[in-house]
């Protein structure tokens, strides 16, 4: 499976045998650290999900992030006494039924099971039967519950919900606060990730939505933080992806971000115009950009030739940057398959798209006065001259067709590893040298 | 490359003897802190460690009764399965366990001493998220395409995959898909080597390797070798020997392996061996551990290093396991 934790990326290969002290201090973190793990253990055999054993979660995870199970362990922890209990009782309970599949159930329902898999909170994916929590456990005193209570005749439970609030509110900024050193440490690690947006789901469920939003929107610091540590880290850019969706969503009364967000890949990208990430997620904002901003033809079209531009220029000076290239592919598949990516190109004649590629291919070949042996340049000069013929409907001229023979040439001798697709490429084009045209 | 391995020079021979030892000598770590760091990883350690000795030829290398109880030892009543005893169920370690038991052929154990195929099936099948199709990795909601991959290659292990949604997964995969023919971890991620082969393997096992883009995904693919014959797993990144397994498995599905040179491959992952003490690194130089061991050796057989066994480019085992659970 493709889990990466616990495997070694870029530790020197050191000779394997310890010293003794080596050896001995091995056994005594050793110890120490299975004493921890049998206390929590214990607790958890008992269905004990204490302060306690909270505590020692804590420990546990400092000393290793990528324990899943003690991460669960601190959610039933949460979930069945830290957090605000579900107000039973309450007249104005009914009022606010949670709908949200995450909604929490309380783990003391299988406490004498050792099994700790048994205890179900439901995640958002699992809605199916025959998990032993219950609706009624996820029966909510969230912050919808506080509101829809406001002007009702039941002020005992909105100081009740009021102060759950606060407790709430408390516990997840400790809970955000303890895992920034840990994610700092280990980046790429799933499960604190994943541990993070199940508190800040928390939020969402626990606390009314303005101050939820709150929370959600220091997020938007954290992972341009850790983007700045780590420009092409995938944990973090998912993450910004799934904060901004939240923050836009109607659950916590969001609007759109697009434009702020296109802004942001504007500036990793002028950071490092290699960024591939910052590109790819520019490829996917642009879609919605044009539609919000409520672009017509002329717009679009405007928009195209910017890019366009922006991208040349990069090539400009980094031919050889495989990042800038994708791009560029991903601009003239719009000029090439308006059908599939229609945004940019939208009002654009066969005519416009053919003048436009002819302009890119041309704008190519200037770079080869530059750059002879980059081999990126003869590979877009390839495809896009075949795409060209593509859009005019019809077969290479005597003249491309030599041009296409020169730049596999090109291909064949700057890129050797790739030697078996110019070859592929050499047959199914009938471009082999010395044969005549079919 | 030379079909007689005593006719290859030093550089590229193979430390199979070592790699067998250094496997062995896993579960025998237990006075090092990492062992006791690393047990929420241990079923897939097994799996691991266990797929590297089929590939070398010594598939009896670990005592059979001993791994299939350890693999049992670590199940739950849901049916689902965890890293170690002690350890919640997660479909991580489930695929590794029921990997681990159909090599060793022990399914019939899992009924009569386990919770049952079914169980395990329908635990699987309870992490389906029934709205967009993905798969959650446990009870509490992590979503990612190498769930969707695992929960496939499991069920299918099981002959159990009609029990969940596939035509609601295969359109979630879809909707992972990138104008550059690759796959990310969900809507709107970046392509990944890694997610690359959890997407296409699962689109295999659907049949419905119609929806992938192959001269583009093969061309992507292809480009993610580089300069010292290793592969990366996305532009502009490092190489790294776990890609010889996600970039090749995924060349390999499509039909476009003769895209790289494979004889720079060859030589990149030998030179990540530790040719005394066993395993392989990520890179030249550096620390080894199993889960390079196994990309490693994977990737080998793949490019069909003399003396391999050969590897099912879909399930990461021996193509010997997946012709007899699958009555291929």
């Amino acid at each position: 499976m493709a889990d990466q934790g616990g495997s070694q990326h870029g530790i020197a290969r050191t000779s394997r045998v310890r010293t003794e002290d080596q050896k001995k201090r091995d056994l005594e973190r050793i110890q120490k650290y299975r004493e921890l793990e049998d206390q929590v253990r214990s607790y958890v055999s008992r269905g004990d999900y204490s302060a306690s054993v909270f505590q020692l979660t804590s420990k546990l995870l400092r000393l290793n992030p990528e324990y899943y199970t003690i991460w669960n362990v601190r959610r039933r922890c949460l979930i069945s006494g830290l957090f605000s209990r579900p107000s039973a009782g309450s007249s104005c309970s009914t009022a606010c039924s949670n709908t949200s599949p995450t909604a929490t159930t309380t783990p003391s329902s299988t406490s004498s099971s050792s099994s700790s898999s048994a205890a179900t909170p439901r995640g958002p994916a699992s809605q199916t039967a025959g998990r032993s929590g219950t609706t009624a456990e996820a029966s909510s005193s969230g912050p919808e519950a506080s509101e829809a209570r406001g002007d009702s005749n039941c002020d005992a439970a909105a100081a009740a919900a009021a102060a759950a609030e606060q407790q709430d509110l408390s516990t997840i900024k400790t809970e955000l606060s303890f895992t920034i050193p840990l994610l700092l440490e280990s980046p790429k690690c799933y499960w604190i990730w994943s541990y993070r947006l199940w508190i800040l789901q928390q939020a969402i469920q626990r606390l009314r939505s303005r101050v939820s939003r709150q929370i959600w929107e220091e997020e938007l610091g954290l992972a341009s933080k850790m983007l700045g540590k780590d420009r092409r880290n995938f944990h973090a850019w998912g993450y910004r992806r799934h904060v901004v969706a939240q923050l836009e969503s109607a659950t916590l009364q969001g609007g759109s971000m697009v434009e702020a967000e296109f802004a942001y890949t504007e500036r990793m990208i002028h950071t490092d115009l290699s960024n591939f990430s910052a590109w790819h997620s520019r490829s996917k904002l642009i879609p919605r950009l044009l539609e919000e901003r409520g672009a017509d033809d002329a717009a679009r079209r405007a928009f195209l030739e910017e890019e366009l531009s922006k991208i040349r220029e990069a090539l400009n000076v980094g031919p050889e940057d495989q990042s800038l290239w994708y791009y560029h592919q991903f601009l003239v598949l719009n000029l090439v398959y308006p059908d599939k990516h229609p945004v940019m190109t939208r009002g654009l004649t066969t005519q416009d798209r053919i003048a436009y590629l002819t302009r890119e291919i041309d704008e190519i070949k200037d770079l080869l006065e530059d750059y002879t042996d980059v081999q990126l340049i003869y590979e877009g000069l390839f495809e896009y001259t075949l795409y060209l013929c593509q859009l005019e409907g019809r077969q290479a001229d005597a003249g491309e067709r030599a041009d296409l023979v020169a730049w596999l040439g090109k291909l064949k001798r700057l890129d050797p590893m790739r030697k078996g697709r110019w070859a592929d490429v050499e047959t199914e084009l009938g471009l082999k040298e010395g044969r005549d045209a079919e | 490359m030379s079909q007689n391995f005593d006719q290859l020079p030093e550089e590229l021979q193979l430390a199979t003897s070592a790699h067998v030892k250094y496997i062995q000598s896993l579960d025998a770590r237990k006075d090092e802190y990492d062992y006791w760091l690393t047990e929420h990883l241990r079923l897939n350690g097994l799996y691991w460690g266990l797929t590297s000795l089929h590939l070398l030829g010594h598939p009896d290398a670990l005592p059979r009764a001993e791994t299939i109880d350890f693999v049992l030892s670590c199940q739950h009543d849901s049916g689902g399965f965890g890293a170690a005893p002690g350890h919640d169920a997660h479909i991580l370690s489930t695929v590794s366990a029921v990997q681990i038991l159909a090599m060793v052929d022990a399914f019939d154990e899992l009924e009569t001493r386990g919770k049952g195929k079914a169980q395990v099936g329908k635990y699987i099948a309870s992490l389906q998220n029934p709205e967009t199709g993905t798969f959650a990795g446990d009870e509490w909601g992590e979503e990612d395409t190498r769930f969707l991959y695992g929960a496939f290659n499991a069920l299918s292990l099981l002959g159990l995959l009609y029990l969940v949604d596939v035509e609601k997964a295969v359109n979630h995969i879809a909707a992972c898909a990138n104008f550059d023919g690759g796959y990310g971890v969900s809507p709107g991620a970046e392509s990944h080597a890694g997610q690359i082969f959890t997407c296409v393997a699962a689109l295999t096992i659907a049949g419905r390797q119609d929806l992938v883009d192959k001269e583009r995904l093969g061309r992507w693919l292809s480009e993610r070798q580089i300069a010292g014959g290793g592969l990366n797993g996305r532009p502009e990144k490092k190489e790294d020997v776990c890609y010889s397994w996600w970039v090749l498995s995924s060349l390999e599905m499509i039909g476009k392996t003769h895209w790289i040179d494979k004889d720079q491959l060859i030589a990149f992952i030998l030179r990540c061996q530790d040719p005394e003490r066993g395993g392989i690194s990520d890179r030249p130089g550096d620390m080894v551990d199993v889960w390079h061991t196994v990309f490693g050796l994977a990737g080998l057989s793949l490019l069909q290093y003399p003396g391999l066994q050969a590897v099912d480019e879909v399930y990461c085992m021996p193509k010997s396991t997946t012709a007899r659970v699958l009555g291929r």
